[in-house]
């Protein structure tokens, strides 16, 4: 933290002296300066939001690989977002998301396979993931912090043992495949391309519902128990039940999340449910920055790329995988998305001296 | 009958591994307040080592010492750079243990590949004797096991009841800050119970590797056991790991015998009852 404190400071006055310093000119190239940082302030968030989102809907256009990648990068980022919303906000770093992630999944399977209609499927799934993250709420928020972690791990691992072990239900390690997705008229989710866009579609009415959530004042109370919680009970807030809606919030988004994994994987397996699956989506938060929901997804789409993509380079790359984990644990507690905030203040910070000059060169 | 009998003497085996792997993570959570998630990647490390020591030099009792002497010796670096650098965050301590159980299984996977290995005890003990009364047949190795564990246990017991260091960590445990306040070198305390731990882990990786196996994804099952063992008996609570030891390593292997479809998940039945009517455990204090 010292260490990002120092930086903006030698870095807008390393930048100063050129712009404006005593041989040059200053006046128009200071004022241009200015303006293009003003201007980045005030549009720079807006203006690269709709960048992302014309390269990731060009992006699912083709069928091929890059196509394929960016929806699993999107699955994965419903998740992780999720899970920064309980994790970063409540405080509550769950382990074993992965579960819920397959209870998503597995129920629509399941429906699918042995009783109903696809639509009446889906409704299954996200109603089992419901009611099940209603139910074990009861028990997960009755501790923190690390006990918290521990006993997410617990329940993360009794849904895997289930998927893998119960075969009769589950079909235990061969996983259950999905072969007829819902469609409904013209919209039809087994056409690859209304997939797409269904995926991109939700995963961006989760990050704004997040996102909404986490500036509303049971997002601010959130931030409150996870700084105090003793505070905030003597308050009034009934913490208790603050931090049992966050986790059914979370257990619920995962569970959409699992239920877009099944349909753009078209299978379910225990393997996607395992601990070390738990693991990545820790890393994937962390890795973005913890706190800040969009940071996550950029989590999602590194791990992915490290997934997909450096495994085929380097056998090693879990390895790579851990060593970036605790990097990030040891010099930048903010993860991505921290860098991306301190750049901001950066130039804020550049923004307030440039602007204080003329009020300095009138004093001289 | 028989059967059964034979299980619960499987189940006291397994309960012996699992013990010497909780007892070691309770005691590190109950002095440091570290959550030393890798603790299980460490147990599978120490097989492995353990594994490759006897292949090479062709006698158990060598690779046994190297595993627990070369774990100890891990632990005590983890301890002195990753630990000492976190400065007691209790999350930052989590997720960085997190990330070294990557690089600990990748590393493994690299040097011993993915095939499952077993370890072979010598002699006598690779064999089995009918036990008296009952006339079951039951390998030798098994009750080795149960009673090593039983041995270091009872070890354990009069260095934490009898010693003046087991004092120390019984107080550390209490009451942190009174510790360092009375002038003992709280560091070199957190040194010898972080060493201690992981030699007990790498230790268990040997004894376990002969009946469980040494493979892949081991680290997470045996870690996973040890986080049940620790919330049952409470975090921090030795006799809690005994006790939560026989819990899990007897409901385990009756639910594998038994309810095979289900035997996972109902080893974490004590821990969601637990969680419900006592949540800090057993014989765990309230968290403070």
């Amino acid at each position: 933290m010292t260490a990002g404190g120092q930086a903006p400071a030698g870095r807008a006055s390393a930048v100063e002296v050129p712009l404006a310093g005593p041989g040059l000119p200053a006046g128009r190239g200071t004022r241009l300066a200015l303006t293009a940082l003003r201007g980045s302030r005030r549009f720079g968030g807006p203006v690269a939001a709709v960048a992302v989102g014309i390269a990731l809907v060009l992006l699912l256009q083709g069928n091929g690989f890059a196509s394929t990648l960016v929806l699993d990068m999107l699955v994965y980022a419903i998740a992780a977002m999720s899970l920064d919303f309980l994790g970063g906000y409540a405080g509550l770093i769950s382990l074993g998301q992965a579960g819920f992630l397959g209870v998503g999944a597995y129920g629509v399977a399941i429906a699918e396979v042995h009783f109903f209609s696809p639509w009446a499927a889906v409704g299954i799934g996200l109603g089992a993931t419901l009611a099940l993250g209603l139910a074990l709420g009861v028990v997960a928020v009755r501790v923190r912090g690390v006990s918290f972690v521990i006993i997410t791990l617990a329940m993360g691992q009794v849904l895997w043992g289930l998927a893998f072990q119960w075969v009769g239900l589950s079909e235990g390690d061969n996983g259950i495949p999905l072969t007829i997705l819902p469609s409904i008229g013209p919209f039809d989710l087994n056409d690859p391309l209304t997939l797409r866009m269904t995926v991109l579609v939700v995963f961006a009415v989760v990050a704004l519902l997040l996102v909404a959530f986490v500036h509303s004042p049971f997002g601010l109370s959130l931030r409150g128990v996870r700084s105090n919680e003793t505070r905030m009970a003597v308050l009034g807030y009934r913490t208790g039940l603050h931090c049992y809606l966050a986790w059914v919030i979370a257990v619920f988004f995962t569970g959409v999340a699992g239920v877009l994994y099944l349909f753009v994987n078209q299978l379910i397996s225990p393997a996607t449910m395992a601990f070390s699956q738990d693991g990545l989506l820790v890393i994937m938060v962390v890795l973005g920055g913890l706190r800040s929901i969009w940071g996550p997804a950029l989590g999602a789409v590194v791990i992915v790329l490290f997934q997909q993509e450096l495994s085929i380079y380097l056998d090693r790359w879990q390895t790579v995988m851990g060593l970036t984990l605790i990097a990030v644990v040891l010099f930048s507690p903010g993860g991505l998305w921290g860098l991306v905030r301190a750049a901001g203040r950066r130039r804020d910070a550049l923004i307030a001296r440039l602007e204080a000059r003329p009020g300095k060169r009138g004093g001289r | 009958m028989q059967q059964f009998i034979a299980q619960t003497l499987n189940g006291l085996t397994l309960a012996g591994i699992v013990f010497l792997v909780s007892s070691g993570f309770t005691l590190v959570f109950g002095v440091m307040r570290v959550t030393n998630l890798s603790h299980g990647a460490v147990y599978l490390l120490g097989g492995y080592i353990g594994y490759s020591v006897i292949t090479a030099t062709h006698n158990f009792l060598y690779g046994l010492a190297a595993a627990a002497i070369g774990m100890g010796l891990f632990g005590l670096l983890m301890e002195r750079t990753l630990i000492t650098w976190l400065k007691g965050n209790e999350m930052s301590e989590l997720l960085a243990t997190l990330g070294l159980i990557y690089v600990i299984d990748d590393v493994s996977l690299a040097i011993w590949g993915g095939s499952p290995l077993t370890i072979n005890l010598p002699g006598v003990l690779g064999g089995s004797s009918t036990l008296p009364i009952s006339g079951i047949v039951y390998p030798n190795d098994r009750i080795f096991i149960l009673a090593v564990s039983i041995i270091i246990a009872l070890g354990l017991y009069y260095l934490l009841r009898r010693t003046r260091i087991g004092a120390i960590i019984r107080a550390g445990v209490d009451d942190r800050e009174m510790v360092s306040a009375l002038g003992i070198n709280v560091r070199l305390v957190f040194s010898l119970v972080f060493t201690l731990g992981a030699l007990l882990a790498g230790f268990a990786g040997v004894l376990g590797g002969t009946v469980l196996g040494v493979y892949t994804g081991g680290d997470s099952d045996i870690l996973l056991f040890a986080l049940a063992v620790v919330i049952i008996g409470g975090l921090g609570s030795f006799e809690g790991a005994i006790v939560g030891s026989l819990i899990i390593g007897l409901i385990e292997t009756y639910g594998t015998a038994y309810f095979p479809a289900v035997a996972y998940s109902i080893l974490f039945i004590p821990v969601i009852v637990i969680l419900l009517v006592k949540p800090e455990g057993l014989l765990g204090k309230v968290n403070r």
